[in-house]
């Protein structure tokens, strides 16, 4: 990577960068592979309220403006929304984005050097904007594959409140 | 733009093209703090080369959220309740790529009063270079 390349992807004054070292220092300190991190059989479980503000947060980086999605909205603010369901509906694989927040255990530091590398996800119910969901993720595989290390987990995601199953997924995770 | 009149419909045939969906890899998105602020092979140039990459890459589930965008567009309401998305990452995206969207009806199976349709899907960059691949399935009119 060139100084030139680097500094036309992302424009940085002296001390932004300085910021940008001190931060993935951080990221860096006393983490390790993921494959050492994880047992098959270990079960994490995390809940996470889905708030309006949050799906905002997903859906801008990629672009999405699909109002069925928007229950908040500029100078408005809340609002109840409008979907085929009703209200304001979570976007299809916004739970399956925040399985990484409870797969890597968050008390401990983040496993470097890991890579996404499939999902199969089934969308059962709709989610409404404001549900609070409990996501649980079980490590059910560790194998490797063409020199290449991965653990699999399987994945539920249900209402806190009503105990409806909304998500499944089985997904890999490369590891160093 | 009505999105209506992409909608997938009972009589859609198998074959029928999906409509694309086009985004760039823009490295100031690909390192927001609920995508790839984590981990700086996102989204910083130095880092990522030090690991051996030409250029940050995005996560993989940006590309998924790219797919769910196109099958919402086509599916509709019928993307939400018993549908299925399966991907594989098989290459990177790199920073500043232009990824395109695109998917094709592959299978239409008979379900209560309509189908059960399967799509083959992907997301590729301006070359034409697979980076994701993978099928959704859901129901419409069932």
């Amino acid at each position: 990577m060139s100084a030139v390349k680097s500094a036309t992807l992302v424009p940085q004054s002296s001390v932004q960068k300085a910021q940008t070292r001190d931060f993935i220092e951080g990221l860096e300190q006393d983490s390790k592979p993921y494959w050492d991190m994880v047992e098959i059989g270990d079960e994490l479980s995390r809940e996470l309220h889905i708030t309006p503000e949050l799906v905002i947060l997903y859906l801008d980086p990629v672009e999405d403006y699909n109002p069925w999605y928007e229950g908040w909205r500029m100078n408005t603010w809340h609002i109840e929304g409008e979907s085929p369901f009703g209200g304001a509906i979570v976007p299809p694989l916004l739970v399956s984005h925040f399985v990484l927040s409870v797969q890597f255990d968050h008390t401990k530091p983040f496993a470097i050097g890991s890579i996404h590398t499939f999902h199969d996800s089934e969308m059962l119910e709709p989610i409404p904007v404001g549900a609070t969901v409990r996501i649980t993720t079980r490590a059910i595989d560790k194998f490797e594959k063409r020199g290449r290390r991965y653990v699999r987990h399987s994945v539920e995601v249900e209402d806190v409140a009503t105990g409806t199953l909304y998500f499944r997924e089985t997904r890999d995770i490369l590891s160093l | 733009m009505d999105l209506e009149s992409l909608r997938i419909t009972p009589e859609t045939p198998v074959g029928y093209a999906l409509q694309p969906i086009k985004k760039k890899a823009a490295i100031q998105l690909m390192g927001s703090r609920v995508w790839g602020r984590f981990n700086p092979n996102h989204w910083d140039p130095a880092y990522a080369a030090s690991t051996g990459l030409e250029n940050p890459i995005q996560t993989g589930e940006m590309s998924s959220a790219y797919i769910s965008e196109m099958c919402v567009n086509h599916f509709g309401a019928a993307m939400f309740k018993n549908a299925r998305i399966v991907c594989k990452y098989i290459a990177s995206t790199l920073a500043d790529e232009v990824i395109v969207t695109g998917g094709v009806i592959t299978e239409k199976t008979p379900k209560g009063k309509g189908f059960r349709f399967k799509a083959d899907v992907w997301a590729e960059n301006e070359a034409g270079e697979k980076k994701t691949v993978g099928w959704v399935e859901a129901d419409i009119g069932v």
